[in-house]
């Protein structure tokens, strides 16, 4: 299957983690990068085909318009029969415009897919925050897909491979009616960020309040996370919007993942899917956090965290 | 300036897993009793078109709702926060759409509206919907009106001839200008929580008249909005808990444990 991969400068674990998915499917699918061509030539590393890239001054300005101009030119010329985007705030944006550009049948949040005894290409993903998992089949000539790349499967590595790397010369017109970046505000966390970290330290309603995530940022500390928290925090106001973790959040990958006061809506635990140790630190022992978490404590996080900071500094050393 | 928010009626997502049922046949939830209500982030959308509204101290939100009958419930409820207008999209050739066909409809009411001397100047909706959670309808109906979008915006400011709108992103927000006409789509945070209805709205909203357009309202033929994409299985999701809870005398016990547990399981 003729198979394109979506893929920007910063997302490089997701664009790996494609490559590696469809090439366990047994194609080599080409790179459409959003960045630079040295950044790009190194997704060679898993045994990529080839890479054009673009960076033109509009995705700054105008990332959604122009993002989306240059993925309908392209597309148009290679001719793929399935375009894959991975579930981050640009490829949620794109896929659902090149869709309607190219008619193309979409279905995003995918964890996996496969072809059907009629050909038909049908994805699997998680719906109702979670609680149900159901599969779509696309009914178009081109299908494209959103996934969470986290979820797919795929060996760890691949053999690499010398494909071209070609930078694509298109001049994108900027509109006069499109809407222009006048600032750009990085929140500059210390620690790792969150969908990279191997651990994570997150907060829910639970915790009480701002001031209280103070604790759980010691604790990232201690252990080198980064800082999450779930939708109930974030709606409070007490952690900002880049924090939260969830279906409609981020989704992580750690090895170790703290819910500290959060009771497990299904929508939150569906972005933990490629988490592999959750640890559930709660007052309530029936909270639904415990069914997917490894370990618990039933119990009240202000207590148990600083002598559990205590052991772990001893443990690590510091 | 006039906002079009779009909102869904949906199962409400707070049932629990152990009472979430489906029915494979229809591949559609079925929670016998359970109640309907208005898909969460389009809550968060309307209340950041009633906030524009109120800060440009001028302007109209109408909410628009396509499904079946019983979502004049949700349009009502909206009416009641202070919306100024509802509709109502509604017929049988909508009951199977995929996410083109919805953005094909309500693209059709948009230029109905406009017909009708009511120009839209900004459409929102909610990032996603709590059931089917497809992401979708902003960013096709945005290309199916030739409107620029925005998506996961969660702050939106007047400016002269449109509007400034925050964006989420992974590292931080983008502040962006855009001009109207443009579709965003809403994510949440702690300045477009729902609000409380004032009793006198909820009145007014009792009384109101909500039209209901089909497809000869819309000058839409049933038969375009073949779906590019359908459901072919849909299951409750299988759970399996293993949970380890780490027992103590007390929290300073119980930590030292969970530790200790963590270093012989090897995860730090």
């Amino acid at each position: 299957m003729k198979t394109l991969i979506v893929a920007r400068g910063g997302a490089e674990f997701a664009a790996r983690k494609m490559i590696l998915a469809v090439r366990h499917r047994g194609d080599t699918p080409a790179v459409l990068f959003f960045g630079t061509a040295e950044a790009a030539g190194e997704l060679r590393d898993c045994g990529s085909g080839e890479i054009a890239t673009w960076d033109g001054k509009a995705l700054a300005t105008s990332p959604g318009e122009a993002g989306v101009a240059v993925l309908e030119r392209f597309a148009r010329e290679y001719q793929p029969e399935l375009i894959l985007f991975a579930a981050d705030s640009s490829g949620r944006e794109w896929a659902p415009r090149l869709a309607w550009r190219l008619g193309a049948g979409l279905i995003t949040e995918c964890t996996g897919w496969s072809t059907g005894a009629d050909g038909k290409l049908a994805f699997e993903r998680p719906v109702y925050g979670g609680k149900a998992t159901a599969t779509f089949v696309s009914e178009t000539a081109l299908s494209i897909a959103v996934v969470q790349a986290g979820t797919l499967e795929a060996p760890e590595t691949a053999a690499e491979s010398s494909a071209p790397v070609r930078v694509l010369d298109y001049a994108i017109a900027t509109d006069p009616a499109w809407p222009v970046v006048a600032e750009r505000v990085v929140e500059s966390g210390t620690g790792p960020s969150l969908q990279d970290a191997r651990i994570v330290v997150a907060g829910g309603r639970g915790v009480g309040g701002a001031e209280n995530f103070k604790l759980l940022e010691q604790l990232a500390q201690t252990v080198d996370a980064a800082l999450g928290a779930s939708r109930a925090a974030v709606d409070e106001g007490w952690v900002p919007p880049s924090w939260q973790v969830g279906q409609t959040g981020k989704s992580v990958r750690a090895d170790l993942y703290f819910a500290i006061g959060i009771s497990g809506a299904s929508q939150h635990i569906a972005g933990l899917a490629a988490a592999k140790n959750v640890v559930a630190i709660n007052t309530n022992g029936d909270a639904p956090i415990f069914n997917v978490a490894r370990l618990g404590i039933v119990g009240d996080y202000k207590e148990v965290l600083p002598p559990l900071m205590g052991r772990l500094k001893e443990m690590l050393g510091k | 300036m006039h906002a079009l928010v779009c909102i869904k009626e949906v199962l409400d997502p707070e049932i629990t897993p152990a009472q979430f049922r489906v029915n494979a046949q229809t591949r559609k939830a079925e929670v016998p009793g359970a109640a309907l209500v208005t898909s969460i982030f389009d809550i968060n959308a309307l209340e950041t078109a009633l906030k524009l509204r109120d800060a440009a101290g001028a302007g109209t939100v109408t909410v628009l709702s396509l499904g079946a009958r019983s979502a004049e419930t949700i349009l009502r409820k909206a009416l009641g926060c202070s919306a100024n207008a509802a509709v109502l999209l509604s017929d049988e050739a909508f009951a199977e759409l995929d996410p083109a066909g919805v953005a094909t409809v309500i693209a059709a009411a948009v230029k109905k509206l406009e017909r009708d001397g009511k120009p839209v100047d900004v459409v929102m909706t909610g990032r996603q919907a709590a059931d089917f959670e497809h992401g979708q309808t902003g960013g096709l109906l945005a290309e199916a009106l030739g409107w620029p979008c925005l998506t996961f915006i969660s702050k939106v400011k007047p400016m002269p001839g449109g509007l400034e709108a925050r964006r989420e992103i992974e590292d931080g927000h983008l502040l962006i200008h855009a001009k109207t006409p443009l579709v965003l789509t809403i994510t949440n945070d702690e300045t477009n929580q729902p609000r409380l209805p004032k009793v006198r709205d909820v009145m007014m909203a009792n009384r109101a008249k909500i039209p209901v357009w089909g497809c000869a309202e819309l000058d839409l033929d049933g038969a375009k909005l073949a779906p590019r994409v359908r459901a072919s299985s849909l299951a409750v999701a299988q759970r399996d808990s293993h949970c380890e809870v780490v027992e103590g005398e007390s929290a300073q016990a119980k930590a030292v444990a969970l530790a200790d547990r963590l270093r012989e399981l090897k995860i730090v």
